[in-house]
């Protein structure tokens, strides 16, 4: 109990303090009176008694003194006071504390932002029970699968990516997964699933199109979720021939259910078929698979329902897929039995499907490259966003590093050039006794709190930027929903690296001020002695200019890509031009009714007034995608099997006009042939320049081959050559030969539209009209990307934009900060030498001269910086080459301007206090210490 | 131990203490203000002794200490330490 007490003494030491300072100067005076009196009655006189009293107690405060380091309060109390006086020397220069934890704050913010975003982003486990013990199943080749090759890998969903020597994707056939289900010992449960892509979901007469999975009757069992609602998808709804049943995600339960209660037996459409809903997801809950972060399926069907929906596509002949063994195109994931490692699995599963994959080759050459079974764990899946942006987002990361080491390095300047002025208060201060430890506490404590308040505003800035950033990644797609939080490790991580800085570069200015020798420094007035101590000053500096000179250089190599990228002539005219997606197939329209509904939504949509022209394509220009297509031309060299270099695209009539692709020989695709039988198309000139070497191909007739199996080879007799234009596949791409056939002689292909709309004036000022239109024509289809072509250019090349955006951002935010840090550290000298600068000017000096002396200081550093900077830009441009497009990365151009910047914004940051020394006045600088 | 003896019988303040140990010893203890009061501020902060501020006899205010309950088994203890430790350093300088 007695610390308690002893806690409670301490305590009022503390809080109380007054009092007890109050109590002590009464006890000790009290003392000297006694003192006192007995010296007088021994029969000293009043003054001698006094002396001897004095004398012989040692000298008052120094007993107080004492008596106060009995109470072992110290520590706490110093800090406090530490604090106080921290906070007030803070508060008195508001320049300098403003800058260092702005600087602070940015670089910390930054760091955070861009950290916790890729966290989110990148590497996100699965929101399930121990996804540590989950794996997935992959096949890995050492050849490339590519059809033609010889392989078992028929057909299926052939997403493949380069594994450590070979190939690998995450796909399998049905009857594989038959054969992982009933025979294994190492999994405890065994699931497998499939995107669905977007279907078309009508709730309550409501249609839209909704991102849904197709998972195997054990999905949620084996990860383990229970359901917000109802029940999940069990194995008996995962049969052929059972009633179709369907889970909602919890988003789509609130959205469109409104979160009832009673969702149990609501009863949906799917593509036209009649589902059931049984249960809803947990909320927050996704699965594996490869969807793009933020675009989580909203709806859960069963496997086997994927043959009732794909019923409408006949052109590919899906219907035997669970028999099929040579169609990759399931993906499956086991859950590891307790105490089994991946290796295990691996070595016990490896030779089964090695069995299995032998069985279905139906030569040797496909045996000769026979897919062998990949397990990997669960987090290293396929989400596509890592894929695509994995370099952009680390190239950012290294960025942002750098501004954080440009902040720390300009709390260290302006902490050093503190520390300079004041060595008189400090040479006082141990003049009068403080202890030298106890001096550089408060040094320390005042660096310290400079980089917390650096740190707490961080926060703010980082929870701002990642709202940024989600915000710049949505960029207009519909459902994007990622939530990305505040990462507290890298948080904890940035604020100790500036904490830690604080305590360095506070440290190190407050060892060389406190060693100073007292009474020089005391004396410290006329002799502006400078040098020595400046020069990790300048290193400093000289350091954040390399660094900027690398930020800027980089901004501007991205800088300049895009903006090639958007001036690259695409061969259309982009501007003024509505896209809308429309899927009337989706909408329970099929083969002529099709036909007659797309021609007959482009007739109405070309009466609305202000509308110039309408077409429609398949595929939405700009996007990147296309049929393929291999074709036999008389007189050419045949292509080779297995080859498909041809791009097709179905289109309606006026494309060509609506477009404003122009068209060098024949005519375009018009009405006639779209309603007709004619098989006729218009090619481009690289179809020409290849198959026909150039010359007239009007008139001419090649076979037309399709890559979907069961599609008859199409004759087709070539109406129009048009210009190269690159609206089909990636603006990077080299332009392909490529063909238009009207929609109508496409039916096997026909799914969703794209309707394109040349308005007169803007194209979004017709969108409601237009949306009314199409639902006119029927009420269950859905429209989606409503967009104008210039947003989809915008839009295929988001990373490139992206980057550029994000990189010039940073790179003008290391010019601030790295300007301010010059700002204050010539500031300060200005301050330091005032002193000389007054002397000089005495003796004749001209305020230019000044000026000049000043700025010519900062002008070597630059120089210095770039030096260093320079060499070290060209060799990382050459990192970076791969996202660069038209641009080499030791651009001069690039180059030349980061250095420009640089140098000006350096001048013009010295440039202030430079006019401010020349405004000296002698005299005043003369008596200035 | 001494401190703690003196103000184990009455309250006293910190001059007093000092007179006292004085006086009792006859002299041969000779006590530094400078010392003493330190030391009661340590004792106190240990809590084996408690101050409180009141009027001494002249008139005066002065800080009076009093030993308190934990006060007195440290003094026990201390006590019995060193009759323990002088009679041992007796016994072996009695030894011839």
């Amino acid at each position: 109990m007695r610390w308690l007490h002893k806690l409670r003494l301490r305590l009022r030491s503390l809080v109380s303090r007054a009092q007890v300072e109050r109590e002590l100067d009464v006890e000790l005076r009290f003392l000297l009176d006694s003192q006192i009196e007995e010296n007088l009655a021994a029969g000293m006189n009043s003054e001698e008694a006094r002396h001897a009293a004095l004398r012989s107690i040692g000298g008052l405060a120094h007993l107080a003194e004492q008596c106060r380091d009995m109470r072992r309060v110290n520590f706490l109390a110093d800090l406090a006071q530490d604090l106080r006086y921290a906070g007030r020397m803070l508060a008195r220069s508001p320049g300098f504390t403003a800058v260092a934890v702005v600087s602070l704050a940015l670089g910390i913010g930054a760091n955070t932002a861009i950290y916790s975003f890729l966290e989110s982003v990148l590497i996100r486990s699965l929101p399930v029970h121990d996804p540590a013990s989950l794996v997935t199943l992959n096949w890995h080749t050492k050849g490339r699968v590519r059809s033609g090759r010889p392989t078992v890998i028929k057909h299926g969903n052939v997403n493949y990516y380069f594994a450590k020597a070979g190939f690998t994707g995450p796909t399998l056939p049905f009857p594989a997964f038959e054969l992982f289900r009933t025979g294994s010992p190492v999994f405890s449960s065994v699931f497998a699933y499939s995107d669905a892509g977007s279907l078309n979901l009508v709730v309550h007469g409501e249609a839209s199109l909704t991102r849904a999975q197709f998972v195997s009757g054990e999905f949620f069992r084996g990860l383990g979720v229970t359901p917000a609602a109802g029940r999940p998808i069990d194995a008996a709804d995962d049969r052929a021939g059972a009633t179709p049943v369907a889970v909602a995600s919890y988003r789509l339960w609130q959205n469109r259910f409104g979160g009832t209660p009673n969702i149990a037996g609501e009863s949906i459409l799917v593509d036209n078929l009649a589902f059931a809903v049984v249960g809803v997801a947990p909320a927050g809950f996704y699965g594996p698979g490869s969807f793009n972060a933020g675009m989580e399926p909203d709806l859960y069907l069963p496997l086997h329902t994927s043959t009732l929906l794909d019923a409408s596509y006949p052109a590919v002949p899906w219907n035997d897929k669970f028999s099929d063994k040579n169609n990759y195109w399931v993906e499956i994931m086991g859950r590891l039995r307790p105490g089994v490692g991946i290796g295990q699995a691996q070595a016990v599963l490896g030779p089964m499907f090695q069995r299995f994959a032998a069985d279905t080759a139906s030569n040797d050459k496909e045996k000769a490259d026979l897919p062998a079974l990949l397990l990997q764990p669960s987090a290293k899946g396929f989400e596509s966003l890592r894929l695509t942006y994995a370099q952009p987002i680390y190239v950012l990361m290294a960025m942002v590093g750098l501004i954080l080491a440009i902040a720390c390095a300009n709390l260290a300047n302006l902490l050093l050039a503190r520390a300079t002025t004041r060595r008189r208060e400090i040479a006082v201060r141990l003049s009068l006794g403080a202890g030298r430890l106890r001096i550089l506490r408060q040094l320390l404590t005042e660096s310290v709190l400079l980089a917390s308040m650096g740190g707490a505003l961080g926060i703010v800035v980082a929870v701002w930027g990642i709202r940024s950033l989600t915000l710049l990644l949505a960029n207009g797609r519909d459902g994007f929903t990622l939530h990305a939080g505040l990462n507290w490790h890298v948080l904890a991580v940035t604020i100790l690296l500036s904490i830690l800085t604080g305590l360095l570069f506070g440290l190190a200015p407050a060892i060389q001020a406190t060693r100073v020798d007292v009474t020089p420094a005391l004396k410290e007035s006329r002799l502006g002695k400078s040098h020595a101590r400046v020069s990790l000053s300048q290193f400093l500096v000289v350091a954040q200019m390399a660094i900027s000179l690398l930020l800027v250089a980089g901004a501007g190599l991205f800088v300049r890509t895009v903006s090639n990228l958007q001036r690259m002539d695409v061969g259309i005219n982009r501007e003024q031009v509505l896209l809308l997606t429309v899927n009337a197939k989706q909408g329970g329209f099929k083969d002529d009714s099709l036909v007659r509904f797309y021609a007959g939504l482009q007739t109405r949509l070309a009466g609305v007034p202000g509308v110039r022209n309408v077409s429609l394509s398949n595929v939405a220009p700009l996007l990147g995608g296309f049929l393929a297509f291999r074709v036999a031309v008389p007189g050419a060299p045949a292509d080779q099997p297995g080859l498909w270099p041809i791009a097709g695209l179905l289109v309606g009539h006026s494309y060509f006009q609506t477009m404003q692709l122009p068209l060098l020989r024949g005519r375009g695709i018009d009405e006639e042939d779209t309603l007709g039988a004619r098989g006729v198309g218009v090619v481009n000139e690289e179809f020409v320049k290849t198959y026909f070497s150039g010359g007239n191909p009007i008139g001419r007739h090649f076979q037309l081959i399709s890559s979907f199996s069961g599609v008859e080879p199409a004759d087709i007799e070539i109406a129009g050559v048009s210009r190269n234009s690159r609206e089909l596949g990636s603006i990077r791409r080299a332009i392909l030969p490529t063909v238009y056939i009207p929609y109508s002689r496409g039916q096997q292909y026909l799914t969703s539209m794209v309707y394109e709309v040349r308005t007169a004036g803007d194209p979004r000022s017709f969108v409601p009209t237009i949306r009314q239109l199409v639902r006119q024509a029927g009420a269950r289809i859905p429209v989606t990307g409503v967009k104008t072509l210039a947003n989809q250019g915008d839009q295929a090349i988001n990373q490139e934009r992206i980057l550029a955006m994000l990189s010039a951002a940073v790179a003008i935010l290391a010019m601030a900060i790295a300007s301010v840090g010059i700002y204050g550290t010539v500031a300060y000298g200005v301050a330091r030498r005032t002193n000389e600068i007054g002397v000089r000017m005495a003796l004749g000096a001209q305020r230019q001269h000044v000026v000049w002396m000043v700025l010519r200081e900062v002008f070597a550093l630059s120089i210095a910086g770039i030096a260093i900077g320079l060499p070290v830009a060209f060799g990382a441009s050459h990192l970076v080459q791969s996202l660069l497009f038209a641009v080499k990365p030791n651009d001069p151009v690039a180059l030349t301007l980061a250095v420009a910047i640089l140098f000006g914004s350096a001048a013009l940051a010295a440039f202030a206090p430079a006019r401010r020394a020349s405004r000296i006045d002698p005299m005043a600088a003369l008596r200035h210490e | 131990m001494l401190i703690l003896k003196t103000v184990s019988v009455e309250p006293k303040h910190g001059w007093a203490i000092g007179k006292r140990i004085q006086q009792i010893s006859s002299d041969v203890l000779q006590v530094q203000q400078g010392s003493l009061y330190p030391a009661l501020h340590r004792l106190e902060q240990q809590g084996w002794i408690k101050g409180r501020m009141a009027a001494t006899e002249t008139g005066r205010q002065a800080k009076f200490y009093s030993l308190t309950r934990a006060g007195r088994a440290q003094l026990e203890q201390e006590l019995a330490n060193w009759a323990r430790l002088s009679s041992a350093v007796n016994a072996v300088a009695q030894m011839a």
